[in-house]
């Protein structure tokens, strides 16, 4: 990377408000291109207001946010998603009523030339999505939902991935699991923002941290700081 | 035999109208109640195209089905998009397509004055076809045809196109859609559009097999549509399809067998006795809305 490339993303003093609530009160970071950054935090500390400002689809009241280079603030979702930032929702979000299949090729929506193409690629990447491709979405078990819900942002192409709680609510191994793609995503050279409530295990995937404290950054650092660092430790991850 | 032969005819200009009608409901989740206004507009302008711009029929309504379209785009600029964020959006939606199916209505009066019109009366040929001992004019063939023609392929856009799959999920989860990068408000106009253009075209159909057009003639089928979009379970289109034919059956049957003046009882009859036995109606299902 040369040093005068612009950063993946650039956010500047982000202020996300409903009506009177502001979930996020002037938050800036930077995430490097082909970077991980986590954003840690407890209930309700701004992580997915952040995400959802970023991927257009909350708009933020002030602050701005450059992607690669070029100011997309308040940039509707489906112009951020053909450009290459896509987002892998809180709660997974598949398609319950519609196949394995069909939730791909919706991934799959600004991709017209080499869906058919991108969808195989990821039936060899998950072998559990084909063998189930024919399957209502909603019929799969929460680990399958979330491979899906992944695999179904990455047939979008995306430059940088904004994950949402991907272990929430997952067994231990399959948690396992999910990291462990997240790990290749990353190696594959896509950047990857990551929020958790999971601190610590996010923080070790991850290259750079914040941790969000009522819609602010209390700490951030290099993520083995952070893990290192006895407030954090106090405040966020307890004693393993 | 012949009474089959009349009440498919009758039965598939409802099914055209409702099937459009149950579109919107089944993707958007909204009542667009100025549909009968667009079915009205769809029989006005088909005269025009044939009576002043001498377009021939076979001509005249594939050009009635483009200007639905436009319609349902105007309805849903007007009418839904500017109220869909607030939290009554649905009922919101429904007062304001009211006042916009009011508003075209005031159109076509304003241009047309408050008369009948017709179509000139060899605007379609008048052949008849026997056919094991039952009379078919080539008008009864061709609004049926056009009508099932239109709804099939209304239904194969739904189930596997790249629109239709969008539509789906748009129905399903808006917010997901949003998030996979779909454009719902794009989507939301095509599905206005679709849905007012077999509106438009079952009001040129309509016109045609009456041969007149009244500003009126959409409320009658308003209710027939509501009613049988409601028996085939709401946002089904199957079940608006079914429903309507079934509708025309019945109202015909009821002429014939029992006398004119017991048609609208027999049918609606029917139609509440059907709900009480199956009150998510023919196709519809509990849990998840069919599309
Ligand atoms: N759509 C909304 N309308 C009103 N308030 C909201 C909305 N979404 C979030 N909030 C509020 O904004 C604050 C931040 O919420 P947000 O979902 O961003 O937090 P979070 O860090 O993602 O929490 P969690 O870990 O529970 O997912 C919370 O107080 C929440 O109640
Ligand atoms: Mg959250």
């Amino acid at each position: 990377m040369t040093t005068d490339a612009s950063p993946a993303l650039q956010v500047d003093d982000l202020v996300v408000a409903y009506g009177r609530v502001q979930a996020v009160r002037g938050v800036s970071f930077t995430v490097p291109s082909g970077g991980l950054v986590a954003l840690v935090g407890a209930n309700g500390a701004g992580k997915s207001s952040i995400l959802n400002a970023l991927a257009g689809l909350v708009r933020p009241r002030s602050g701005s946010v450059r992607f690669g280079g070029r100011d997309v603030t308040r940039r509707p979702a489906h112009e951020l998603v053909a450009a290459g930032l896509v987002q892998v929702p809180e709660g997974r979000e598949v398609l319950a009523t519609m196949t394995v299949d069909e939730n791909l090729r919706l991934g799959a929506w600004h991709r017209r030339s080499d869906a058919d193409e991108r969808i195989d690629e990821m039936y060899g990447r998950f072998p559990v999505l084909a063998e189930r491709r024919a399957l209502q979405a909603g019929a799969l078990s929460g680990g399958e939902q979330q491979m899906l819900a992944i695999a179904r942002a990455l047939v979008a192409g995306p430059s940088v991935l904004l994950m949402d709680e991907p272990s929430m609510g997952l067994a231990p191994k399959i948690v396992d699991e999910v990291f462990a793609v997240i790990a290749e995503i990353q190696a594959a050279g896509t950047t990857v923002v990551l929020v958790e409530q999971n601190a610590r295990r996010a923080l070790r995937a991850a290259t750079y941290g914040y941790v969000l404290e009522s819609g602010t950054v209390a700490h951030e650092g290099p993520a083995d700081d952070l893990l290192a660092d006895r407030r954090v430790i106090q405040a966020y991850l307890g004693i393993e | 035999m012949q009474q089959i032969v009349n009440g498919v005819f009758t039965g598939s200009i409802y099914a055209l109208f409702a099937i459009g009608f149950t579109l919107v409901f089944g993707i958007l989740h909204r009542l667009n109640l100025a549909h009968s206004a667009v079915f009205a507009a769809g029989a006005f302008i088909g005269i025009e195209l044939a009576e002043n711009a001498g377009m021939p029929i076979w001509l005249a309504i594939p050009s009635v089905l483009v200007a639905g379209g436009v319609l349902g785009l105007v309805i849903e600029r007007l009418a839904f998009r500017p109220l869909g964020g607030r939290h009554d959006a649905h009922f919101a939606g429904l007062i304001s397509s009211i006042a916009v199916g009011a508003m075209f209505l005031a159109l076509l009066q304003a241009r047309y004055g408050p008369d009948t019109r017709r179509f000139a009366p060899d605007t379609f040929p008048q052949h008849r076809y026997d056919v094991l001992g039952v009379s078919v004019s080539l008008l009864q063939l061709t609004v049926v045809a056009v009508s099932l023609v239109l709804m099939v392929g209304l239904s194969v856009l739904v189930a596997r196109s790249r629109l239709g799959r969008a539509m789906r999920a748009v129905a399903e989860n808006p917010h997901a859609a949003r998030v996979l990068g779909i454009n719902v408000d794009r989507v939301t106009a095509a599905t206005f559009a679709l849905s007012s253009a077999l509106g438009a075209v079952a009001g040129v159909l309509f016109a045609l097999s009456v041969n007149s057009a009244q500003l009126s003639m959409g409320f009658n089928i308003e209710l027939k549509g509501l009613a049988v979009i409601i028996v085939g379970g709401m946002g089904s289109l199957k079940g608006a399809m079914v429903g309507g034919l079934a509708l025309g059956l019945i109202e015909v049957f009821a002429v014939t067998q029992i006398g004119s003046s017991w048609r609208d009882v027999i049918a609606f009859g029917l139609l509440i006795a059907i709900l009480l036995v199956r009150p998510q109606g023919l196709f519809g299902s509990r849990k998840v809305r069919e599309v």
